[in-house]
């Protein structure tokens, strides 16, 4: 079986892609995330011997080769990776602090940068021509107020993708980011009414972007319709023109 | 090892479409002489470290079939 790692499978929009690619029924789901394992109950109902949840702390970016030579790799080939997980540390820049700031850069940049260094050599040894897709997010193409540091680990991730789909695109590897606008998830559980009111008005179809879209144009960048699609980002933002 | 390194040495150069040389010397030089570009190489890596169990780039150069050797068996005997 041939397996798609997606991190942060255990809520939100991880959990709906998880959900999708086990109904699909193509490949298998490897979910990385801190859940114990109760919040996945169900994904392993669903998926049966076609799911495996690895409780793994991606702020521990040392321990990813580890991860992938013990627990990934015996799992068999690799065929995609969703880079899902991600840690929102929202503040204005005056009152930037340096921990917090460097955690977030670990969990959402250094942790996905070294674990698509093990999907590649995967798939090299394997001769996968596999699809990496990265979960951006609006604010790296808008201003929010807060956002200034969140945005710009979605852009470096940005670069990372478009610039690994020039590099392994020769051996039939692509990378492309999905750039969801605002969701009504966990992450965005912080913000007031007024002020998703005010964030919703800045888009062309005046709502929060629906889960279910933005999981069906991952699918859709996993699969192979999209075979001669890479080094780009889609929007999923209702329009955030 | 070395018979499995020439094996892995020779997939490579049929899956790549260069021809591979009568004899690996350890003299070789992998960019210079077998033309390996870095793509190459990075399988290289990975192939040598699924067989071996080494990451013969992770630190210090590796240039020659010679250095490849000794990367593996100093792991080897490690």
């Amino acid at each position: 079986m041939k397996w798609i790692i997606v991190t942060g499978e255990s809520r939100g929009v991880g959990k709906e892609i998880a959900r999708r690619i086990l109904l699909e029924g193509t490949y298998g789901v490897i979910g990385i995330s801190r859940s114990k394992g109760a919040e996945v109950e169900d994904l392993q109902q669903l998926g049966g011997d076609r799911f495996v949840h690895l409780c793994y702390d991606l702020d521990d970016v040392e321990g990813i080769k580890t991860l992938y030579l013990k627990k990934l790799k015996p799992l068999g080939v690799l065929y995609g990776f969703v880079n899902n997980s991600a840690s929102a540390y929202d503040d204005i820049i005056s009152n930037l602090r340096v921990d917090p700031l460097e955690k977030m850069f670990r969990i959402n940049v250094l942790a996905p940068m070294h674990l698509t260094k093990y999907v590649i050599r995967d798939m090299l040894l394997n001769k996968t021509k596999g699809s990496v897709v990265h979960i951006s997010s609006i604010s790296a193409h808008t201003g929010y107020k807060g956002l200034s540091m969140y945005a710009s680990t979605k852009g470096a991730i940005e670069a990372f993708s478009r610039n690994m789909a020039r590099e392994w695109g020769a051996r039939g590897i692509r990378s492309n980011c999905v750039i969801p606008g605002f969701m009504d998830t966990a992450m965005s559980a912080s913000l007031t009414d007024e002020q998703k009111d005010r964030i919703y008005k800045r888009n062309a179809m005046k709502k929060e972007t629906e889960i279910a879209s933005v999981v069906s144009t991952v699918l859709f960048l996993l699969s192979e319709q999209s075979s001669s699609i890479t080094g780009t980002g889609i929007h999923v933002d209702n329009g955030t023109i | 090892m070395q018979e499995k390194l020439a094996e892995i040495f020779m997939d490579m150069f049929q899956d790549n479409g260069l021809s591979a040389p009568d004899r690996l010397d350890p003299d070789l030089h992998l960019r210079d002489d077998l033309n390996m570009d870095s793509l190459m190489l990075a399988e290289l890596t990975v192939r040598v470290e699924s067989e071996f169990s080494v990451d013969i780039f992770e630190d210090g150069l590796v240039e020659t079939i010679g250095d490849v050797v000794k990367k593996i068996e100093g792991h080897q005997q490690s």
